[in-house]
């Protein structure tokens, strides 16, 4: 067996101990960052309909079209029309206009102005069975943006540590991707249901 | 010289798999530190229940999972230590695992009467089934009317019965896959 034919034999030993090397890693991680992403826009959209579905029940509801309709209005279609394909998200800029729209939406904000023009809307079941929905959502934004983030951390030490680095850099050409930071302050946590509430 | 490429291979072998594994575990631990170990499927830390309520419990929860292979575990709390009670309820619902793996199907009844909060969580496989919006009203109507007059255990006890009869009211959650 000549020298050279023994170094082909290493070839499939080459092609394993590259994969371990980022070669599938890299992908993997982009992949969970991209799935969690897609659950995250998922449930603001979900967030969104809901919206869709208070405003006309508020609308029925109450014979005077207050501000605060008209501005939740306004924030649902700013924020249906600001979408992130996967590629944006390495993009620290498209990110914040993303989170920037939907904060105009938070739970605790709305309902809060809500609350105080149309106190009466409280016993009106329609209108409450929305809003447990509308915070429920909120609840689950919370926890994909948080799935998100862990993804994006995952994805950013894999591209960062050696040895995946080196596939990250010489194959894949990878670039960090950025976390999604809340924006309104109180956000992060929905509101609570309190014994005492009803 | 052939020697050494192979020595070379192998060492970057093991260096790039070496990372692979492990994460799992600590990712679970980190999200049940503080919180309560799974003893039962009652767990009962704030002392709310008396032991036949408890059997009674106990016995009612394992007859749902025999019948549908929905996981409905009950706990209690003496504190939530700062933490909002999504926040339980995220790290017990996948700390714990409640549900079966393939299904998602585990709902979580939490109490904790001293910050008085209660919450039903639901695994993403029974969403549909218990939305938000029916549990809201479960915990209006069923939990919080006996909670109270100071009535917890009856309480519980209601509230477990409308979440069962609810899941007995659907179809069964099918396996992902």
């Amino acid at each position: 067996m000549t020298a050279l034919r023994r170094l082909g034999l290493l070839a499939p030993l080459a092609a394993v101990s590259l994969a371990g090397c980022g070669l599938n890693s890299v992908p993997t991680a982009e992949e969970n960052v991209n799935a969690k992403w897609a659950n995250v826009q998922n449930q603001y959209q979900r967030r969104s309909d809901l919206y869709g579905n208070l405003v006309e029940t508020v609308r029925a509801a109450a014979n005077q079209e207050r501000t605060v309709l008209r501005e939740v209005t306004e924030a649902r279609s700013r924020a249906n029309s600001v979408q992130l394909t996967p590629d944006q998200l390495s993009d620290p800029q498209a990110i914040q206009r993303y989170a920037d729209a939907q904060a105009r939406l938070s739970a605790p904000l709305v309902f809060r102005q809500l609350q105080e023009a149309y106190p009466q809307l409280q016993t009106n079941a329609n209108f409450r069975d929305l809003q447990s929905q509308i915070e429920g959502t909120e609840n689950r934004i919370a926890i994909s943006r948080q799935d998100y983030n862990e993804a994006v951390q995952g994805y950013n030490t894999t591209i960062r540590t050696f040895p995946d680095a080196i596939g990250a850099r010489i194959i894949h050409g990878a670039k960090p991707k950025v976390p999604f930071q809340a924006v309104t302050p109180g956000a992060e946590t929905a509101p609570r249901i309190d014994f005492n509430a009803s | 010289m052939l020697r050494l490429i192979l020595a070379a291979l192998a060492l970057a072998t093991a260096a790039c798999d070496a990372q692979a594994s492990g994460s799992a575990d600590g990712h679970r631990a980190k999200l049940l530190s503080g919180l309560p170990a799974l003893t039962g499927r009652v767990v009962d830390r704030a002392d709310l229940l008396s032991v036949e309520g408890e059997a009674r419990l106990t016995a009612k929860l394992a007859a749902l999972e025999a019948r549908r292979t929905d996981q409905l575990v009950v706990v209690t709390l003496p504190s939530l230590e700062g933490r909002t009670i999504e926040q339980v309820g995220l790290g017990l619902g996948r700390g714990w695992g409640i549900g079966q793996k393939d299904k998602d199907n585990g709902v979580l009844l939490i109490v904790a009467p001293n910050e008085r909060h209660v919450r039903i969580e639901v695994g993403y496989g029974l969403e549909r089934t218990i939305e938000d919006h029916e549990a809201s009203r479960m915990i209006a109507e069923v939990l919080i009317p006996a909670f109270e007059v100071g009535a917890y255990e009856r309480g519980i006890l209601a509230g477990a019965d409308t979440i069962i009869a609810e899941l007995d009211r659907s179809p069964l959650v099918k396996a992902k896959r």
